[in-house]
């Protein structure tokens, strides 16, 4: 079962809910929202994301939970259907997507309104009906065949009907008689649709045309019950009176003449108006649409019309609804543009391109999309991330209006400009020192020991971990911290005798700063794992404040190398662990940045980036964005030259302004 | 003589022309008037900043001021501007001069509330409103009163947030040209959800965020510069020491000196009453 669904909006407000389960948990939405939303670490459904079915967007798991959504763009709505992982719900699917398409026809002039949070929506009934429909149409589909469940997706499962000629024939009752077309299944419950295969068409036109078929006699039936309330009913032709019961079996209140005798007919003529109404249904195909449109502005009037629905209304009304969405979409695709009108409207869009006020669509994007992405690409972010950006951008404008005089270009700069901000700015502030001293130096109230933070670097061959591990040294020194150095490099040779030369300058550099440096070192060949652990051991013996581990460079390929992390993570249990990835690496950093944060085994990940040797890439920064959006892990650091104080902060505004640079 | 002869057609006072010269006339001011107006609208409502941390209630007060009650909420992306109206019985500081018998006293009481996102990667919308404000009157500072214990993340979090807005706050008024003297923009640092059992009181509030914020600012001062800074040039030297200069401890009151007034205050948004 459904344990709940909420319609929230962007900036956080419930509209509406409806919880299943006492204590519905508040955080499982947020973490969807932060994970899917803010710092998007699933990527949503390919291609357009604004019409985007619930069954497109990959469902969220969170503790024992799934989590089905969708969105609407404009409106800045959110759907969200929360059920146990364990249960299988085929509907789900159907049932966000039919939620979103009724709420934003019910309500969406009122979200539109600015300055307010305030909807007033009485959704409950339409709720409950929707989920009331499809729950049967689930335990029906069991018994049904295979196939009749994927046609059935397609198929509104009744439909208002067969009301050509009788509004002015009961001008009292409003009730619409919900004509469900289950001709076949005629014993099974009134709500539920049946999956044959002229089903997988809306009923309506069917209902519709069927009073049509039975010709003239139909019509002038209807009239002459009208005039004559008396036994005439029965008295005609069988079978199109049989007909008519049929389809109006589920109106209630109406005052029919010949009540009893009507209503005793209606299960059995089912059975032989079935062949009728497929090939009716076979026939009429061509004029489906138009039918649509008749059946669309009657649902509206009568929907105005009228304070409150009750339950049977509501649910022909739900249907037209969703039927008169199905119909805008078909039109809308397949609207075909006279060359006049396509013309125009191209002199049109050139106008508004440099005017503004322009909507923007996917093939105006198309072009400067392409253009943005080579860009991207140019300045050495790996295809994969750009790719990512350039549709996170798409997703974003399409549907946008363009402002005044701003033309698409600039449009999609100021969007790629704040979707890269998005992707840089980290999730939590990384200030290093006071991380260090919350460890180091604890509050009195909160009972944690004293103990070294330990930050140990890994990355791939040559790429300076040895060098940023220094100039991270020397930092920590100007700070009067006391740092002890591990080499655990013990695989290259010279390696650690090239610690020790950085370890002794350092000395003399900070000598009369009040910093305290030194290298722990046990020679080669010695397991990396235990060295570090040893090492982490004496330095809480010794009362270090830092314990910096250097280990050795490892492709990350070569699964050998690699699952040795694994065991180093721990045993040494860093606090932090840092990727040193130099700038100059392409389209291989997303590689490099995915092995390692998988490499330290299920509970640990990596926790920052340093990015090496920007200095020598000018303005072809991209890297940065490539190894962030890999893992969605922040960048802590740059390093920008070759002295022990060439070690930076990011500044996102920075990165973005050389990323968006033209000038190459 | 051809020539001639149009030009004096063309001059000639015809009644064609005189409507369509006079329908000009009328027009193009019309025309003018709602393109230009229309967007500027007549003034913008005074407006208050709601900041503060994710999930410190700040679109939960939101909903409070604008509907009387607190809806259920979760998680902002984007920042929402609300238009709420002053509770009668108060006068707004605007008005203090009026008497209460002048008819438009009962008017301009509206202002609008501005919800800002409290995620880490979303802070831009707030700080964006603090350096181009529209009519910004005040900034409530949401905190959550049960997440600021000492050593606790939620207090890092917050002290980090809250040092960088009266940053951004201490430098709009230190870059202030005599000619155009900014207003001063109030500061209330609310401590949302006394009801919990956690909560502390507002003295404690307060001083544990001063303490944290004495924190922030030092390691801010020996952190690194930022990777933008030396190596472009043009960038001068900022100066990013918040409150008095040289002093030890960071108080709310240094602020001050840079016409941002602070101050503390609790409540909670699940009863009726909100401190003001």
């Amino acid at each position: 079962m459904l344990d709940s669904f909420e319609i929230l909006t962007t900036s956080g407000v419930i509209l509406w809910s409806r919880s299943y389960t006492n204590n519905s948990d508040p955080s499982i939405i947020n973490s969807l929202i932060s994970t899917v939303f803010i710092e998007e670490k699933t990527l949503p459904g390919a291609g357009v994301a604004d019409d985007i079915s619930a069954a497109n967007n990959p469902p969220f798991k969170c503790d024992q939970h799934t989590l089905k959504w969708t969105t609407v763009k404009e409106l800045g709505l959110i759907f969200v259907a929360v059920y146990r992982s364990l249960l299988h719900l085929s509907w789900i699917d159907k049932l966000v997507d039919n939620i979103k398409t009724l709420f934003v026809d019910l309500y969406g002039d009122q979200l539109k309104k600015p300055h307010t949070t305030i909807v007033e929506c009485h959704f409950d009934e339409y709720f409950d009906q929707q989920l009331r429909e499809l729950e049967k149409t689930a335990l029906n589909q069991d018994t049904k065949s295979a196939e009749a469940s994927a046609l059935l997706e397609k198929a509104p499962p009744s439909l208002s009907g067969n009301l050509g000629d009788e509004p002015p024939l009961l001008p009292g009752l409003l009730s619409r008689g919900a004509s469900k077309n289950n001709w076949k299944d005629a014993t099974s419950n009134e709500y539920t649709p049946t999956a044959t295969p002229d089903a997988s068409r809306p009923g309506t036109p069917a209902g519709h045309l069927l009073t049509a078929k039975a010709g003239p006699g139909g019509s002038r039936r209807s009239r002459k019950l009208a005039n004559t309330p008396s036994t005439h009913a029965s008295s005609g032709d069988e079978t199109s009176a049989k007909k008519r019961a049929a389809k109006s079996k589920a109106k209630k209140g109406r005052k029919w003449d010949a009540d009893g005798l009507v209503d005793d007919d209606s299960d059995t003529p089912l059975d032989y108006s079935a062949p009728n109404g497929a090939t009716s249904g076979e026939d009429d195909g061509e004029e489906r649409a138009g039918a649509m449109e008749e059946i669309d502005q009657k649902t509206w009037g009568s929907k105005t019309g009228k304070g409150q629905f009750v339950l049977k209304d509501l649910d022909d009304q739900v249907h037209s609804m969703l039927a008169s969405a199905d119909a805008e979409k078909s039109h809308s695709t397949a609207a075909p543009a006279g060359i006049v009108g396509s013309s125009i409207s191209a002199i049109g869009g050139l106008f508004r391109n440099v005017v503004g006020g322009k909507i923007l669509t996917k093939k105006d994007l198309d072009k400067a999309i392409k253009g943005m992405e080579e860009h991207l690409l140019k300045k050495n972010v790996a295809r994969e991330a750009a790719i990512r950006l350039c549709e996170g951008v798409e997703r974003e404008l399409i549907g946008v209006k363009t402002g005044n005089f701003e033309s698409v270009q600039a449009r999609i700069q100021t969007a790629m400009e704040s979707s890269l901000r998005k992707i840089l700015t980290p999730t939590s502030s990384l200030d290093l020192l006071r991380e260090i001293d919350a460890v180091t130096s604890p509050s009195t109230l909160s009972l944690q020991k004293r103990r070294p933070y330990v930050i140990s670097v890994v990355g791939v061959n040559g790429v300076g971990k040895s060098t940023n591990l220094s100039k991270i040294c020397f930092f920590l020194l100007q700070n009067k911290y006391k740092v002890l150095v591990v080499a655990c490099d013990t695989f290259r040779s010279g390696a650690v005798e090239q610690l020790a030369v950085h370890v002794s300058n350092l000395k003399e550099l900070t000598a009369r700063e009040g910093g305290k440096v030194e290298l722990y070192q046990k020679g080669y060949g010695k397991d990396a794992a235990n060295v570090a652990k040893n090492a982490v051991t004496f330095a809480v013996q010794e009362g270090f404040d830092v314990v910096l581990i250097d280990t050795a460079g490892r492709r990350h390929n070569d699964q050998r190398l690699m699952s040795s992390l694994e065991k180093f993570a721990t045993f040494a249990s860093p606090d932090k662990i840092l990727m040193v990835g130099e700038a100059l690496v392409g389209t291989d950093s997303v590689a490099q940045a995915r092995n390692f944060n998988a490499a330290f085994g299920a509970g640990r990940s990596l926790d920052g980036f340093i990015i090496s040797k920007c200095d020598t890439v000018g303005d072809m920064v991209g890297t940065l964005v490539s190894m962030v959006h890999a893992t969605n892990v922040p960048v802590l650091f740059v390093g920008v030259g070759q002295h022990y104080s060439d070690l930076r902060n990011l500044s996102v505004k920075w990165a973005v302004e050389k990323l968006l640079s033209s000038n190459q | 003589m051809a020539s001639q002869d149009w030009i004096q057609h063309l001059l000639n006072p015809s009644p064609l022309q005189l409507t369509i010269a006079i329908l000009l006339c009328i027009t193009i001011p019309i025309f003018l008037h709602t393109s230009v107006f229309n967007k500027s609208g007549l003034t913008t409502l005074p407006s208050i900043l709601l900041v503060g941390p994710s999930g410190s209630g700040k679109t939960s007060l939101l909903t409070q001021f604008e509907r009387g009650t607190a809806a259920s909420t979760h998680t902002s992306q984007a920042p929402i501007a609300v238009e709420c109206s002053l509770p009668v019985s108060s006068t707004a500081g605007s008005d203090k001069y009026r008497s209460i018998h002048d008819p438009t006293h009962s008017i301009h009481k509206k202002f609008l509330l501005v919800d800002t996102p409290g995620h880490g990667k979303l802070r831009h919308y707030a700080l964006d409103t603090i350096t181009s404000p529209q009519n910004l009157r005040g900034i409530i500072f949401l905190v959550d009163a049960a997440t600021l214990s000492a050593g606790d993340e939620g207090l890092r979090q917050t002290a980090d947030y809250l040092h960088d807005i009266l940053l951004l706050l201490q430098k709009r008024s230190e870059s202030k040209t005599g000619a155009k003297a900014l207003k001063e923009i109030p500061v209330l640092v609310a401590a949302n959800k006394m009801d919990l059992f956690t909560a502390l009181p507002a003295a404690l509030v307060k001083s544990s965020l001063e303490n944290e914020i004495t924190k922030v600012r030092r390691s801010r001062s020996k952190g690194l510069l930022d990777s933008g800074i030396g190596m472009d040039e043009g960038d001068d030297e900022k100066d990013d020491w918040l409150g008095e200069m040289g002093s030890k401890e960071f108080k709310f009151k240094q602020m001050e000196e840079f016409d941002v007034v602070v101050e503390v205050e609790i409540g909670n948004c699940l009863c009726d009453e909100i401190f003001y």
